[in-house]
């Protein structure tokens, strides 16, 4: 799928930037407070090493004694410390806020957005979005702050220097400014060479991901060594354009430290007569010397500004590329983001008198997929309060599209859905819980306890619970897990097995109390014994309202309606007898599963 | 934990000793820069004592150039020793990032289920990433730091004995001050990365599962969950940040300290004619120029402390054995892998028990005997066993009690490699790969020539639906697998299993949830890879099993039924009977 054509609508790098140093300001002016009273302990010695010399030859203006000038520089250090402490007290904050309002703006868009099953990129890819990609945009707000306390210094430097001599200043400053001229111009070399080895660098990621996700597939096919193999070359494309980017910097690094001493050699050649005759001091000359290192890092920090700057704008761009169809202000919208502990609450949703169904309608349904021609077309049908309606077809004849557009997982192109009667304006926001529930063909669990992942947060009783469990059939399973509702399912579920995975899913499903359960073939890893019991516990619910996918002659058998679809389209609708007798398509999928195998 | 270095160098001294002549050209550069850098402030100390000595203006601006020579010389040669020191960090940890790799693929299932491919990652990656960092700043900067902060005090010995021995007597202090310090932020620091590998652990989950997060009307409840493992991530940064900047303080301190001495030491030593106005200078100078060593010393500490709870992180990886035993690969075992493998093997489960928990068991007392050229199915319910029966026969797992064996062979007995090239499963579930249909087939082994693959489609009859894949063998296979179907996905396995050619299959489910018309062409390729082989087929659907010569029934573990099929389905008080009739009533009605 080529994801050119997906839209994003990336805001202005520095309206990003703005938009995180306005969430926390007083951090940030905190701690560029902090940042100048830093420069300031580092800027103190360079006067007192003049004071110093002038008191010795006695050339100079001098008004220091030596123990004046010691406690001076000890007292320097006192600044420094505050100057550290203030830097991290207001560091930390401003970053973690900025990085979890980031991460979660992200996080929330994409679990939102209509049509959420599909990432643009490979989950190892999407991950270091939300890794580097965000860790760069605070680090870069505090950034200018070393910026502007180093500006300020600079500056305080810059008047020294002039006051003591402008025409050595002048020409001692000159370096700086032409190396300035040549990073700048380097910097497109610098970016290209650090998309590249980032991006080989998502490469080997996204490799790491894959291998450890086939584990068990490379373990049975004992393909280790050949699988190795394949990364062993990724690592090797990445570190050849990593060293690369590294010496390209490295050199530019190095420009920037010639120009101090290009400049102190410039000094030494324009001053010696003066230093002969003491018109220009030894104090002044190690004054140029300490600050032209200053002057230096300002520059060199400039450069590296400027380039980084830029590497931003790809980061929010890819960010944005990856919430398809954010708008401009999805990923700066200011919330709180609960850094003193103070949580919110989870509302758990409480049926009303409309949520209650008594019919649902589906009128003209219809979805296409970007990238191709499939899809479900003009899709009309209803269901009764307490009635199975089976949806059933050939392999990629819609029927899991046709679910998804039902329930707002895609966005339809057209048609309407009705509860009882009303329309229904945003299905992604309306059918769910307490409303609607649904099980995914492939359901996911997470990394918690069982009881975690069926209860997703909301409030229910363990009498709740338990009456969930038994409604999917998971009360023997249940027996048999190590710490019963308490047991750590691993990564994914993992631990549990397929069958286990689904029923628990079911539960999940069971325990939101909805008016209408919506199954996705929950049946296919479900022996046929299971599968019976679970239909006959769904059904004893009070007004149990039921559309399922499936192949099944336990469910078709149960199902008050049957819909037959063919490439999108509702081929057949009506009683499995009915259509038993009227609809080839019915004939050919209920007697291919019986059908011998040879 | 308490000499990191020492425990880092462990870790990569292997992976150096193959890079001796990088080494050695690393150090030279690395101390031909150090010997400039003491150098150049020689010279000025020279300007200034030629320019007070009223010297000729010529000596003076000989002496400039001589700086100005010197220190770009300087620049040239530091940019060489990083550029090295990048190079072999880079080759050194690529080398143990494989090795890491394989050690992961190794290790047993048990391993894998506790983590997520984010948190591998993290590992694998993320950790080794900072380690070769720090070791090309290791070498450079701490190793280049102290050989200049030792050359700096020879150099002020050589001004003056007593200056010499304050600032020995400086440093040693300020260095003791570190080491002693070095390890408090360690526990801090890898507390917070872990809960840092924890919250990608936790996004890349939720990821894979929004669908499920959306229908389930849990958006919010996992908003709050990312907004508490951001809380616990914050006091946790916060306290590993609050306990570096204590170890930095004490360079701020360390600095003005070394002013003071500088300061007072010149000023009476110049005073009584001792030193010239020079040598002060050199003096100051060499304090301001011991202030980077020990300023980088004190970073490159704190990474160090970083550096150790990241070695630790990979040791701990390391030291995990695999619970399953490999014999290794004998000569004679390599020599049966060059041989044709057996058409097909026999199987025996005897008296097998295993359990996944300690004390719930999943399969018990399992015994079995399946013929050469045999098909088996196995049936029971879901949790009945039946998946992990098939792998205890790859070995993903050993069994607790009882043997399983493979032509007469205890599987553990035999190298891994040897029992996984005989023995093939297809699960469900295909594991594919976001790279060409070819790197899937093969598993990225560029060694099996694309002929082979052309001959075993062709055998399996796939040619047109592979062709029909777009760009043939080439076609790119989209990682989320949007861009094969399921039934699709199981071509491809099979396929893969037909190159392998091997004396026993295992069909893990492997032909439910396809609808029937897909099913026909899956069927058929079946067919052909169980021709001549042993085969267990496990489902939870009678008519999976029809090919099937042997029936084994399972229920909690224990193997309840087991024969002939003709003869079960014919005899009225099997199970299988049973069940048919169930199955059979299902049809009917």
């Amino acid at each position: 799928m080529n994801t050119t054509d997906q839209q994003y609508y990336a805001p202005r790098t520095w309206k990003v930037i703005l938009r995180m140093i306005q969430f926390r300001p007083w951090l940030w002016i905190g701690n560029l407070c902090a940042m100048f009273v830093l420069m300031g302990s580092f800027m103190l010695p360079g006067v007192l090493i003049r004071e110093f010399f002038h008191l010795l030859t006695g050339q100079g203006p001098n008004s220091l004694s030596i123990w004046m000038i010691v406690l001076l520089v000890l007292a320097s250090e006192i600044g420094g410390v505050s100057g550290i402490y203030g830097l991290v007290l207001t560091n930390v904050p401003f970053q973690i806020s900025t990085i979890t309002l980031l991460r979660k703006n992200m996080l929330a868009h994409i679990l939102r957005r209509p049509g959420s099953s599909a990432l643009p990129d490979s989950p190892g890819e999407a991950i270091s979005r939300f890794r580097g990609d965000v860790f760069e945009i605070p680090l870069f707000a505090l950034w200018l702050n070393d910026f502007n306390g180093l500006l300020l210094s600079g500056g305080i430097a810059l008047i020294l220097m002039f006051s003591i001599s402008v025409h050595i200043t002048l020409l001692s400053v000159a370096p700086f400014i032409l190396i300035g001229f040549i990073s700048n111009a380097a910097t497109h070399k610098i970016q290209e060479y650090r998309r590249a080895s980032r991006k080989a660098s998502g490469v080997v990621t996204g490799f790491i991901a894959e291998l450890f996700g086939s584990v068990q597939a490379i373990k049975v096919a004992t393909t280790e060594e050949s699988v190795l193999g394949h990364f062993r070359k990724l690592n090797e494309e990445r570190s050849h354009l990593a060293i690369r980017d590294r010496l390209f910097h490295e050199i530019l690094h190095s420009l920037f430290r010639n120009s101090i001493n290009i400049g102190t050699g410039i000094v030494l050649i324009l001053a010696s007569k003066e230093i002969q005759q003491g018109t220009f001091t030894i104090g002044d000359f190690a004054l140029f010397v300490f600050y032209l290192g200053f002057l230096s890092e300002l520059t060199t920090f400039g450069g590296l500004l400027i380039a980084r700057y830029r590497q931003i704008g790809i980061s929010v761009e890819r960010m944005y590329r990856l919430m398809v169809d954010a708008p401009s202000e999805t990923l700066v919208e200011h919330t709180d983001v609960y850094m003193k502990g103070d949580f919110p609450k989870i509302i758990t949703p409480v049926k009303t008198d409309a949520d209650i169904l008594q019919v649902l309608e589906v009128r003209g349904l219809s979805f296409t997929y970007p990238s191709s021609e499939n899809g479900i077309k003009d899709i009309s049908f209803g269901v009764e309060r307490g009635s199975l309606t089976v949806i059933t077809g050939r392999i990629g004849t819609g029927k899991t599209t046709l679910l998804r557009v039902l329930l707002g997982l895609l966005p339809g192109d057209s048609g309407q859905v009705l509860w009882n009667g009303v329309q229904v304006a945003d299905p992604g926001s309306f059918m769910v819980p307490p409303r609607v529930a649904y099980t995914a063909q492939v359901p996911r669990l997470f990394s918690d306890t069982l009881r975690s992942n069926i209860l997703l947060g909301i409030d229910r009783t363990e009498e709740g619970i338990q009456s969930a469990i038994v409604n999917a059939v998971m009360e023997k399973d249940l027996g048999e897990l190590e710490a019963g509702l308490d047991t750590k399912v691993g990564p994914k579920g993992v631990k549990l097995s397929g069958g286990q995975l689904q029923r628990a899913a079911a539960a999940r499903m069971f325990v939101r109390e909805p008016e209408l359960i919506v199954f996705d073939d929950l049946s296919s890893a479900l022996d046929v014994e299971t599968e019976k019991q679970l239909w006959n516990r769904v059904f004893s619910r009070e007004g149990a309202t039921c559309i399922a996918v499936s192949h099944r002659k336990n469910a078709l058998k149960r199902a008050d309606n049957v819909i037959v679809l063919k490439s999108g389209r509702i081929a057949a609708f009506g009683t499995v007898d009915h259509l038993l007798e009227s609809s080839e398509e019915m004939q050919h999928l209920y007697h291919g599963e019986l059908r011998p195998s040879r | 934990m308490k000499v990191p270095v020492t425990r880092y160098w462990r870790l990569l001294s292997t992976y150096l000793k193959t890079r001796k002549t990088q080494f050695s050209l690393l150090s030279i550069f690395l101390l031909s820069g150090i010997g400039l850098q003491l150098i150049v402030p020689q010279i000025t100390r020279r300007f200034i004592d030629l320019a007070k000595g009223g010297a000729p203006y010529r000596s003076l601006i000989f002496a400039a150039l001589g700086f100005l020579g010197a220190s770009l010389v300087q620049q040239l040669v530091s940019v060489l020793a990083r550029y090295m020191g990048e190079y072999v960090a880079w080759n050194a940890t690529n080398d143990l990032r494989v090795d890491l790799a394989r050690h992961c693929l190794n290790l047993d299932m048990t391993f894998h289920n506790d983590r997520s491919p984010g948190e591998l990652i993290e590992r694998i990656d993320g950790d080794l990433l900072t380690i070769s960092e720090f070791f090309s700043q290791l070498v450079v900067l701490v190793l280049g730091s102290f050989f200049l902060l030792v050359g700096i005090i020879i150099a002020l010995f050589a001004v003056d004995f007593r200056v010499g021995l304050l600032y020995l007597g400086f440093s040693s202090a300020t260095l003791f001050a570190f080491i002693r310090l070095r390890n408090i932020a360690v526990p801090y620091d890898k507390a917070s990365r872990e809960k840092l590998s924890e919250v990608f652990g936790y996004i890349e989950e939720r990821l894979a599962g929004t669908e499920d997060i959306r229908s389930c009307g849990a958006v919010d409840y996992v908003i709050l969950g990312l907004y508490k493992l951001h809380f616990a991530l914050f006091k946790l940064w916060r306290k590993a940040e609050l306990t570096h900047v204590s170890i930095r303080l004490i360079a701020g301190v360390a600095m003005s300290v070394g002013y003071a001495i500088a300061f007072i030491s010149g000023f009476y030593l110049y005073q009584n004619g001792t030193l010239s106005i020079g040598t002060v200078y050199l003096v100051v100078h060499y304090t301001e120029m011991i202030a980077r060593p020990i300023r980088i010393l004190t970073q490159q500490f704190q990474n160090l402390q970083n550096i150790g709870a990241n070695v630790e992180r990979i040791n701990d990886i390391m030291s995990i054995g695999s619970k399953i035993s490999d014999p290794g690969e004998s000569s004679s075992a390599a020599e049966t892998r060059e041989k044709p493998p057996l058409k097909a093997s026999s199987v025996s489960f005897d008296s097998v028990s295993f359990a996944y928990i300690k004390d719930e068991p999943v399969l018990k007392d399992v015994t079995f005997h399946l013929k050469r050229g045999k098909i088996l199915g196995v049936l029971g319910r879901t949790g009945s066993g039946k998946t992990t029966l098939a792998r205890l026969l790859l070995r993903l797992y050993d069994p607790d009690q009882g043997a399983v064996s493979l032509d007469d062979r205890a599987i553990d007995s035999m190298p891994l490699s040897e029992l996984r090239n005989r023995v093939a499963m297809v699960t469900q579930d295909v594991q594919l790969f976001g790279a060409s249909v070819r790197d899937n087939l093969t598993f990225f082994d560029p060694s099996v020539p694309d002929a082979i693959l052309k001959r075993v489609i062709k055998e399996l009859e796939l040619g047109e639906w592979f062709n029909s894949l777009g760009s043939g063998l080439d076609t790119k296979i989209d990682v989320a697998g949007k861009g094969l179907s399921a039934g699709e996905a199981q071509l491809l396995a099979l396929t893969r299993v037909f190159l392998k050619d091997p004396g026993l299959i295992i069909l893990d489910e492997a032909s439910s949830r396809l609808d029937p018309a897909t099913e026909g062409l899956i069927e058929k390729v079946i067919d052909r890879l169980l021709a001549g082989r042993t085969a267990i087929i496990i489902a939870h659907r009678l008519g999976t099993v029809d090919r099937a010569d042997e029936i084994l029934i399972l229920r909690d573990g224990r193997n309840i039924e087991q024969g002939p099929r003709q003869t079960l389905a014919l005899d009225k008080t099997s199970r299988f009977y049973h069940l048919l009739q169930t199955g059979l009533e299902e049809v009917l009605a």
